[in-house]
């Protein structure tokens, strides 16, 4: 692949890191970032990012076809998995959703660039202005590309100059990203810096947190303790760490004029970045007691499963992956209990999907890529009060099928079980732009906001007369 | 209890004794087959959990035609099964795995003579690969204090065979149960082995060598042990002492105690088998001069593994990664065909050990699950 060297990740594997080069480079984009971001607008950064969604949405886009030709082989993905899950993410890169987003997080768009008010008046009696950290440190977890995409948008968009510290053999796609921003402005890029190593190299993260006053970091609890105990005093920390995500399909949907449509949307969020990501189903609970039983349902998707391996093949795994999954294969065949009615279905000769569909509503860990649990359930209720004890508090999204009226009323009990985002099923691999990720604002988290009162007093705006 | 199995091990018992073993595959090529089919046979009838298993996958004694295709019953379902042919009022042993807290354990139910085999086993392929002689110091506590053990198990079957004084245990179990090394005892055996002329032999797991090792580097002491001394490591670190790669823990080994890289042997084993894997080349003669070779771990001659491809469930090609499969002909009274969750490579017909494949992380930030439920 023939990309230049404009970042750290950019240079051959055998340069080595040191402290000093990590210190420079985070000087340098300080430096840069004053010369050459702090006088851009908000609305121009807009303008900027959608212009580089625009581009990865191309099909002759080179940004694109590169992590398209090399992605399979870099992050395990099949291409029309990748490009699936690259779409969904940049087809929302439009100025109405940012927009949006700015009016979400402070209340008005013009709030990142000068004091107003929330209906932005200049001269009501109190205003504020945002402003973003001048050097924003995120530290990426897995080889899921969007939740690193998208920290170096919001990062733009407060102006704020940005290294992201990518896992080991995870830069891949962040460094398409990176030279994609550099080719619509140098300026722009030259704020910007990917590295990757592998976490727990103390002296380079040493010398990283010593130059930064907020840092983010996804991956699991371990990863943000290890982060969060290097951080010297002061330093910002938002850590996103580790959350699980399931389906829930109601019985009124559960009929033959529906099936179809609700099944395919299952196999989407199955499919969606081969279920390796917090927003991934690791189970889809089914109503009992509908026209179409819990079990045909999960025949059904089986056949859905197969039906997409041909189109959208799941990624080649590594064997310690695959290993996972064929080692709950063999134990389900030898333990499976006929009485509680566990079944299997499972694509032959490969681990490519999995199937297992079985009556114990305890919430169950998937080992992902395309496994998926199906469990019958009389309602909600009972897996609130007996299925969640392992993932309290940690469950990120609940896919839902169902009318819109009982949608709504599950949401608000979801809502008061912790659960921070709810969506049709179909959709949880594609939360939009304005996701307020972990249930946590995505902007106004990271912003340090100067509050400006003014004096409406006549006294105060008359003309003081000496004396 | 069928008096078939047990007279199938007592024929086993015989074949094993009647032959010296140099190289994993011999004498038992002709009759391997034969012996796994009608192994085979008795299990499906005798051991009615297994029985049902095979039912299931559509695969009885009609139907199998060679050892390879019988059914492999995966190590974890030994936490959820009996997968026994002993009834319960027969069982003398049950020997469990050393779970991590809070997980179930697999269960080997034995009585007089599945433990009669076991021993036979396995010291019949622990003898050409290190042999009785000199001394033997075993790092773990003794097996009164750990029944359960199938390992402590057979070190004790091995110091059966020195004379009374020469093998003893030099670990207990402390605090939390534990194992730990009765260091009060253990340096002073190692002192007076150094200044033996007769050779030495230490069994030990990796961690209880790690905690040798960090207290004879804490008082800086080195020994040298006798020419033709052995050392067998085995088994992980379950969190009991520092991880240390395995040719840095050999390296340190051999320094500590004066030995050849080449005297250190590493052990396969779990309580689901009664047979075990060495990665020595057996002794000819107590050669501590040949250079480090390529080592690979062998299986006794009356079992055979197979490295199988997860993703096909086919065997892997010479140098490939995959699933270890072991079939034990000692596994009489449980069952022969094991399929373990340790990845390995093939390498002729042993294999290279690359570790537990349930360990490996999901890519992304999605909880690791082993630790949850089973």
């Amino acid at each position: 692949m023939d990309l230049p060297n404009f970042f750290l990740a950019d240079l051959p594997p055998e340069a080595s890191l040191t402290p000093q080069l990590i210190t420079e480079a985070c000087q340098a984009l300080k430096q840069n970032r004053e010369r050459f971001l702090l006088s851009r607008s908000t609305a121009d950064m807009v303008k900027v990012v959608c212009e580089v969604g625009a581009g990865w949405l191309q099909p002759d886009n080179r940004f694109r076809r590169l992590a398209l030709e090399f992605g399979p082989a870099e992050t395990g993905f099949s291409a029309p998995v990748l490009a699936r899950g690259l779409d969904d993410f940049f087809r929302q890169f439009t100025p109405e959703n940012f927009n949006a987003l700015l009016e979400q997080e402070f209340g008005h768009v013009h709030r990142l660039d000068q004091f107003v008010d929330p209906t932005g008046a200049e001269t009501a009696p109190r205003t504020a202005l945002a402003i973003g950290p001048a050097f924003l440190v995120h530290i990426a977890a897995g080889n899921l590309p969007n939740p690193t995409f998208m920290s170096i948008t919001l990062g733009l968009l407060m102006r704020s100059a940005q290294l992201v510290k990518c896992a080991s053999g995870a830069a891949f796609l962040p460094r398409l990203f990176a030279h994609s921003l550099y080719e619509v402005d140098r300026k722009l890029g030259a704020c910007l810096e990917i590295a990757e190593w592998r976490g727990g190299n103390h002296f380079l993260e040493q010398a990283l947190y010593a130059e930064t006053h907020c840092v983010t970091a996804t991956g699991n609890d371990e990863t943000l303790a290890a982060v969060r105990a290097q951080l010297p005093n002061g330093v910002r920390f938002i850590g996103y760490g580790q959350r699980v995500s399931f389906g829930l399909v109601t019985r009124e949907v559960l009929r033959d004029e529906s099936i179809a449509s609700v099944v395919s949307r299952a196999a989407d969020d199955v499919i969606a970045w081969d279920q390796n990501g917090c927003l991934s189903p690791h189970v889809i609970y089914v109503e009992e007691r509908g026209l179409v039983e819990s079990d045909k349902f999960a025949e059904l998707l089986s056949v859905e499963l197969a039906r997409r391996e041909a189109e959208a093949p799941r990624g080649r795994l590594t064997p310690a992956e695959a290993a996972a999954i064929a080692t709950r294969r063999a134990l389900l065949e030898s333990t499976a209990d006929p009485r509680a009615d566990v079944k299997i279905w499972q694509s032959p000769g490969s681990t490519a999907w999995t199937v297992v569909f079985e009556h114990d509503v305890r919430f169950q860990f998937s080992c992902l890529n395309r496994y998926i649990f199906v469990k019958p359930i009389p309602d909600l209720e009972v897996v609130l009060q007996q299925g969640l004890d392992a993932v309290q508090g940690k469950i990120s999204t609940v896919g839902i099928a169902a009318w819109p009226d009982k949608t709504r009323e599950l949401a608000r009990i979801l809502a008061r079980h912790g659960v921070t985002r709810i969506c049709p099923l179909g959709r949880m691999q594609n939360p939009p732009l304005t996701w307020r990720h972990d249930g946590r604002p995505a902007l106004a988290d990271l912003v340090t906001w100067t509050d400006f009162e003014t004096d409406i007093t006549p006294e105060a705006t008359s003309t003081p007369t000496g004396t | 209890m069928s008096t078939e199995l047990i007279a199938f091990a007592a024929r086993l018992r015989d074949l094993i004794h009647a032959h010296r073993f140099f190289r994993a595959g011999e004498v038992l090529d002709g009759q391997f087959d034969s012996l796994a089919l009608e192994l085979f046979t008795l299990q499906f009838h005798n051991n009615s959990v297994y029985g049902k298993i095979c039912t299931a996958r559509g695969l009885t004694p009609k139907t199998v035609r060679h050892w390879t295709d019988i059914p492999a019953v995966p190590t974890a379902a030994f936490k959820e099964l009996e997968l026994t042919s002993i009834p319960a009022g027969e069982r003398t042993a049950v020997f469990h795995s050393s779970g991590t807290t809070g997980q179930k354990n697999s269960r080997h139910f034995h009585h007089t003579d599945s433990l009669a085999l076991y021993e036979t086993s396995l010291l019949k392929w622990y003898e050409p690969h290190f042999g009785f002689a000199g001394s033997l110091l075993a790092l773990t506590p003794p097996p009164a204090q750990v029944p359960h053990s199938s390992l402590v198990h057979m070190f004790d079957c091995i110091r059966q065979q020195y004379p009374p004084g020469l093998a003893q245990f030099y670990g207990r179990l402390g605090a939390d149960a534990a194992w730990e090394l009765d260091l009060t005892r253990l340096l002073p055996a190692l002192t007076a082995a150094s200044q033996s002329l007769q050779p030495v032999t230490l069994l030990g797991t990796a961690f209880s060598f790690v905690h040798l090792l960090d207290e004879l580097a804490a008082q800086n002491l080195r020994f040298q042990l006798p020419p033709g001394s052995r050392v067998m490591e085995t088994g992980g670190y379950k969190n009991r002492s520092r991880t240390l790669p395995k040719t840095e823990l050999h390296a340190l080994i051999a320094d500590r105690l004066g030995l050849p890289l080449t005297a250190i042997a590493c052990e396969y084993g779990m309580s689901e088998l009664s047979s075990q894997a060495y990665d020595s080349a057996l002794s000819s003669g107590r050669s501590a001069t040949a250079a480090a070779v390529q080592r690979h771990f062998q299986f006794s001659p009356w079992s055979r593994v197979q490295i199988l491809s997860p993703e096909t469930g086919r065997e892997v090609a010479e140098g490939e990664t995959g699933l270890i499969r072991i079939f034990d002909l000692a596994n009489v009274f449980s069952v022969a065909a094991i399929q373990t969750e340790d990845l390995g490579i093939r390498r002729g017909e042993g294999f290279d050990l690359l570790g537990r494949a349930a360990a490996a992380e999901p890519r992304g930030c999605s909880l690791n699950v082993g630790e949850v439920k089973p």
